[in-house]
């Protein structure tokens, strides 16, 4: 057990405990729950966004990337970081201007509450039960090889941690666990990133040709790799990173706890930057780990491999440059990530359940706001058993598809129904919720029979579906039989829906008409 | 007048916003072609050093994305923002 590892994590779990004490104090009504009362600053939202981002599968797992392929790390940190213009320029002023809680706010303001708020609770729970399992399967495994603890315990302390915070510290507590997070994992890879970079007198040049020298590929870690053999799959992974990020339900959370559009924008500008500077670290990183722990045998089995696996390359670079106490920092601080981002997604999916389908769905007439909260916090604690259930089950599967298919889903069935709601006039409940249907099942069983499912989990020898990524074709379905079922409706309620248009595209634009954050 | 400046500001916001959209998803678009059909172009070193034209490329991305939001943060506060106050 490392002992410096575990202190410093209890302290950060001592300081998000009281955090949550002082947040559950602040939460009175709704807004204050789901929104932090819209009181959250540009610049703090900006760090909670990135911190969203910056996940420990993000974190280790793309400088694991680096360490093992070089160039290719770089390919997906950005397409990450590209979702992010996109959801500034198209998405997150008419997003705040819109809505209140969720993106089904937004979606069902002049089209019919109930199926529409179905299909976006839907789509929202998918993304975020899948993400919850990605991160909890992964927060087992690391939390077992840093603090030597059973894998079943790892994953109870997260689920039970987590219920805490989001129960009584609502979006309070979660935005401001996710704030310190993300300062303490930007200044641990800053921190790693400068040691590393020391050693080579900051010369980019010799630090490059040092790692092409020591890793088993050589040149061709700086050049292109395994990750995209042909065009198709290259635009298709391309289209999710960079139309998923504006599709997750999480993020777009997070542009409800600003007070106007004005902070809304802010808060991208300086969410891209913490992202882009952090995905910048971790190619440092990667590279830091090919150099100083791929040549070190302490960090290195018996067949040469690292120990662990790959994503425990930014662990051992951190103990290679600053000997315990770094490891235990960063240690601290990846499960501290951990921690902070199931928070968001369980927030995200209980406000689904409470907000979406309770109070429009199933009782529609309901303007009880404590019973609203009480269904919200309910839902937190249902769903974070279940994140702990699943945890649990899929121990021992192979959940690399998880995350893609949550933003496969959220690029082919979010972002449209999104996209259209606030652009397209023609736009109706039918063509919404039909099109998104067939946008859903397509995504789903087009998954199901790649590769990454048919080949890898369920071991059949080919795959139906040839590409690993479905997003060029799911999205394009998506959009195709929403707009042709859309233009097709020619019912009165479609008549009534178009009329809408111009009023909320004067709203998404100018944001008259909003509930202002009101100060306590 | 409400009417002229409600057009001038949807006018104001298409010529912001589609020619950053149009530059982030040329230059994201052209990055992802070049790994699909040219990968020995952006493996080649440029001069004498290790770096690749496609590590160079990644990085002016990264710089390149966080940019274009500061261009639109700046061009809204200072032109659209004016607009708002008004209507």
């Amino acid at each position: 057990m490392n002992i410096i590892a575990v202190s410093m994590f209890c302290c950060f779990v001592l300081l998000t405990l009281y955090i949550t004490y002082w947040a559950a104090k602040q939460i009175r009504n709704r807004d204050s729950f789901y929104t932090a009362g819209g009181n959250i600053t540009g610049f703090q939202n900006g760090l909670a966004i990135s911190g969203d981002f910056m996940s420990a599968a993000s974190f280790l797992g793309i400088s694991g990337l680096v360490f093992a392929s070089g160039f290719d790390g770089l390919i997906y940190s950005i397409g990450f970081l590209v979702g992010w213009p996109i959801v500034l320029l198209i998405i997150a002023e008419p997003l705040r201007n819109l809505g209140k809680y969720t993106f089904a706010d937004v979606a069902s303001y002049r089209l019919k509450q109930k199926p529409i708020r179905i299909l976006s609770a839907f789509g929202s729970l998918a993304t975020v039960i899948l993400y919850l399992i990605a991160q909890m399967v992964g927060a087992g495994k690391l939390i077992q090889i840093l603090f030597n603890l059973p894998y079943h315990v790892a994953v109870y302390i997260v689920g039970l941690l987590m219920i805490l915070y989001v129960t009584f510290g609502g979006m309070i507590a979660t935005t401001w666990v996710q704030i310190i997070k993300a300062i303490l994992l930007l200044f641990g890879a800053t921190l790693i990133s400068v040691l590393v970079m020391w050693k080579f007198n900051f010369n980019l040049n010799t630090f490059f040709d040092t790692a092409i020298n020591y890793h088993r590929l050589s040149e061709q870690i700086i050049a292109p790799g395994a990750l995209i053999k042909d065009p198709i799959s290259a635009i298709s992974l391309g289209l999710a990173l960079m139309f998923g990020t504006a599709g997750l339900p999480h993020i777009l959370m997070r542009f409800f706890t600003v007070k106007d559009s004005i902070q809304a924008r802010r808060s991208v500008a300086f969410a891209t930057g913490f992202i882009g500077y952090f995905y910048i670290l971790t190619f440092f990183i990667g590279f830091g780990a090919i150099i100083l722990v791929s040549t070190n045998p302490v960090y290195l089995n018996s067949d040469g491999d690292l120990l662990g696996n790959n994503n425990m390359a930014a662990i051992h670079l951190a103990h290679a440059v600053g000997g315990d106490v770094l490891l235990g920092f960063i240690s601290a601080v990846a499960f501290a990530t951990i921690l902070a981002v199931v928070s968001g997604l369980t927030l995200a999916g209980a406000s689904a359940i409470s907000h979406d389908i309770f109070s429009n769905v199933i009782q529609p007439n309901n303007k009880d706001e404590k019973k609203e909260l009480n269904v919200s916090r309910i839902a937190t604690v249902f769903l974070g058993v279940i994140a702990i259930g699943l945890g649990i089950i899929f121990e021992n599967q192979n959940i690399a598809f998880m995350v893609g298919l949550a933003f496969a889903i959220a690029a082919s069935t979010n972002f449209p129904i999104i996209f259209l709601s606030m652009y397209w006039k023609n736009l109706t409940t039918h063509g919404a919720f039909y099109g998104g249907i067939i946008g859903l099942v397509t995504t789903i069983t087009l998954v199901i029979l790649s590769p990454v499912v048919w080949v890898d989990l369920f071991q059949f020898p080919t795959a139906i579906f040839p590409y690993k990524y479905p997003a060029l074709f799911s999205m394009s379905t998506t959009f195709i039989f929403v707009i042709l079922i859309s233009l097709a409706d020619k019912s009165p309620q479609a008549k009534k829906e178009r009329a809408k248009f111009n009023d909320q595209f004067y709203r998404s634009i100018s944001g008259k008409g909003i509930e202002q954050g009101k100060g306590h | 007048m409400f009417m002229k400046d409600y057009e001038k500001l949807i006018n104001l916001k298409k010529i912001i916003i589609y020619p950053l959209l149009f530059i982030i998803i040329c230059s994201y678009f052209s990055f992802i072609l070049l790994i699909a059909y040219y990968p020995n172009w952006l493996s080649q070193k440029i001069f004498d050093s290790s770096i690749s034209y496609g590590i160079a490329y990644g990085f002016f991305l990264i710089f390149l994305i966080f940019f274009v939001t500061l261009v639109y943060v700046y061009l809204s506060n200072k032109l659209i923002e004016p607009i708002l106050k008004r209507i």
